[in-house]
């Protein structure tokens, strides 16, 4: 059990690994299988950058959601 | 049993050790001069790395176009700069680096405009359609732009005029022969090779440091610059008898763990860059403690008549992140929160649709806002003017001051090695500009240093040696520590006995603590974590940098150089009025002083 905030859309995905080349803290590593979404090695080093959904050719493919102790410091404004 | 170390020997002319934005344009610069072999060396891939990975908005500069009109000169906007310091104290300013920079760096981005970064706006009414901002100065001085994909066009460019681009090789070690730079040592992040790089010049650009103290969020690699930035320039240069300066400079001294509202940590300006010009900073009780600024009034420009007492007096109530006023507030806001007034936030309620979509569009560029936009806007659905953000400033265990001591053309001490961006020391608030204008002075510099030079000069191979020793004890050793347990250690090492308040006690403890942790032996499985390995190496020298001349300077100083001595809780500018430098030479800790100016 890891950090879960990486996730691949297996349909969109076409395993370029583009994202892989360019990760800043090298998390991705290539499917062993040809075509199949990079698996996430060291989601614990992830920096949040969002540099693999940028580069990446088909929208959708990649999604992040923001890991939890990221997440709360906001507050609505009530009216 | 790993594999590797297999050495892979290069020559070249020019190399840049880092490819982030200062990186970059040294190399661009350093290709573009007399068909020399140009190499650089990234640990991660030019494309994404460094602290514009994902994009930069806004550089400041000095813009004749607008600033002619304005009757503003360059002097004046070194005048301002300089109200950084209090009473602008010559020590602690480097003018022949800020002019270097402040007068380059328009041309720097007509570059970039050729290299296919739009800055021109159909909606601007400002001469040459740029969008220009407040940042630094009282003046509009900053170009807002399109720099989401400045990194990737940078690469394009530098590949382009065949710079050799060695991605995933992370340097780790500088090799001088008779006094002068003449090669470095990487190793492969993905394949643990040695890349033995010979060179007739080095420009120096691997960036900022952080990972030594506890990261707020618990979450260790959300850091505010990159999580790669570990200082490693800074360690080879320390490991190779250089002088580092400023390691015991917090900057806006602001409590770390103050961070942990915030939180988010979204890599993007202060609210007087970013989020301008409608970001005020309130209270929770709404009392406003910064004030909002306003867009420049672009139909009224025109000559300025203000004094630099005037210059001042604005810019201290103002967001603008640096002279005279920006400077404060980090320290202003810790001060307050300790007095138990927070929590703070950014309040954007009155921002105009303008200046809202605007706002956005800045975020979006600079840095990590785009995934900041993306969790705010669609994964929670909040609204930049009907949601405010927890905010606590920051402090600078991030290093945004300290580096190295180079003269006024960007050498260290080691003849033609260079550095540039956030590896330079004592440059207060040179930023993206100073990475960008500076990264290709010295890439030009260094390019006339090989230019003018023959031969290569013969590699002493015992650098490469020890390395490839290093990495091999890490690598077969049958047990040992993963190297996150070591950077565990140290964070907390930092946090206890080298935090905000510093005395004698605890520093010399954090010093043997450190000791024991350098006798830790490391374990790694497979080259990323023989990278990493390394990488907490770096930050173990860096810890014993801070440690020291902290330990040295018998003081305190307030933000924004930022040290608090307990056992020294007077300011004594009579011997402390200096950047202190420290530096390994013949196995002892030596200290130097520089002033700047002078």
């Amino acid at each position: 059990m890891s950090y879960r905030h990486i996730y691949f859309d297996e349909m969109v995905c076409t395993g370029c690994n583009l994202c892989v080349e360019v990760c800043p803290c090298d998390v991705l590593a290539p499917n062993p299988e040809k075509g199949k979404p990079p698996i996430v090695m060291y989601p614990e080093e992830c920096y949040i950058d969002g540099a693999c959904i940028t580069h990446c050719l088909k929208k959708g493919a990649i999604e992040i959601v923001t890991p939890f102790p990221m997440r709360g410091g906001f507050q609505r404004i009530k009216d | 049993m790993m594999t590797g170390l297999n050495v892979i020997p290069i020559e070249t002319d020019v190399l840049i050790i880092g490819g982030g934005l200062s990186g970059c344009m040294a190399a661009i610069n350093a290709a573009g001069n007399n068909g020399l072999r140009v190499a650089l060396a990234e640990k991660s891939d030019t494309r994404a790395s460094g602290k514009a990975g994902t994009g930069v908005d806004h550089f400041w500069s000095f813009i004749p176009p607008v600033h002619e009109k304005m009757g503003y000169t360059i002097d004046d906007m070194l005048k301002e700069h300089n109200l950084s310091f209090p009473g602008a104290d010559p020590a602690f300013l480097r003018d022949d680096l800020y002019l270097k920079i402040a007068s380059t760096m328009y041309d720097r981005v007509l570059d970039m405009e050729k290299w296919g970064i739009n800055f021109r706006y159909e909606d601007s009414k400002v001469p040459g359609k740029f969008r220009i901002v407040y940042q630094y100065h009282s003046v509009p001085s900053s170009f807002n732009f399109d720099g989401v994909s400045l990194k990737p066009k940078l690469t394009a460019e530098a590949k382009s005029r065949e710079v050799n681009i060695f991605n995933r090789v992370q340097m780790t070690g500088l090799i001088r022969t008779d006094g002068q730079i003449s090669g470095a040592v990487g190793i492969g992040t993905r394949t643990a090779d040695i890349y033995l790089f010979k060179a007739k010049a080095i420009v120096l650009c691997a960036g900022g440091l952080t990972r030594i103290h506890r990261n707020a969020s618990g979450l260790d690699f959300n850091t505010f610059i990159p999580p790669t930035c570990t200082g490693d320039g800074s360690s080879m240069a320390f490991r190779a008898g250089l002088p580092v300066i400023n390691k015991e400079a917090l900057g806006g001294g602001t409590n770390r763990s103050l961070r942990v509202g915030a939180n988010y940590n979204p890599n993007y300006g202060e609210p007087g860059n970013t989020t301008q010009p409608a970001a005020r900073i309130i209270d929770w009780k709404g009392n406003v403690i910064i004030p909002r600024t306003h867009f420049y009034d672009w139909e009224k420009l025109g000559k300025v008549k203000w004094t630099l007492k005037d210059r001042q007096r604005w810019l201290k109530v103002t967001t603008s992140g640096g002279a005279g006023g920006g400077a404060g507030w980090h320290a202003r806001l810790a001060e307050l929160h300790n007095k138990g007034e927070g929590p703070f936030y950014l309040d954007l309620s009155d921002a105009t649709d303008y200046e809202a979509q605007y706002i956005e569009w800045s975020i979006k560029n600079e840095g990590r806002g785009t995934q900041f936009m993306r969790y705010f806007k669609d994964e929670e659905g909040f609204d930049l003017r009907t949601t405010r953000q927890e905010y606590a400033g920051f402090g600078t265990p991030e290093g945004f001051f300290t580096g190295l001591w180079v003269d006024k053309d960007f050498e260290t001490e080691i003849r033609n090695l260079f550095a540039a961006g956030d590896e330079v020391g004592g440059f207060m608030y040179s930023d993206a500009p100073g990475a960008v204008a500076g990264g290709w002075y010295a890439g030009g510099m260094a390019a006339k240093r090989a230019a003018a030079q023959k031969e290569s000069l013969p590699l002493d191979e015992g650098i490469m040696q020890a390395r490839k020793k290093l990495c091999s004890a890490i690598m077969n050793r049958e047990r040992g520590f993963f190297w996150k347990e070591v950077e565990i250690y140290i964070q907390n090492l930092m946090d206890f006995y080298c935090g905000d308040i510093r005395s004698e006690g605890m520093l010399k403890r954090g010093l043997e603590r450190l000791e024991y942790a350098r006798a830790a032996p490391i374990k790694a499985d497979n080259p990323h974590e023989l990278a990493r390995s390394l990488e907490v190496k770096s930050i173990m020298d860096n810890a014993e940098m801070v440690l020291r001349a902290s330990l040295e300077r018998k003081e305190s100083r307030p933000a924004p150089f930022g040290f608090k001595r307990a056992d020294y809780p007077e300011q004594n500018d009579k011997e402390w009025s200096c950047y202190l430098g420290i530096k390994m030479e013949d196995g002892e800790f030596k200290f130097t002083k520089y002033r700047g100016n002078g």
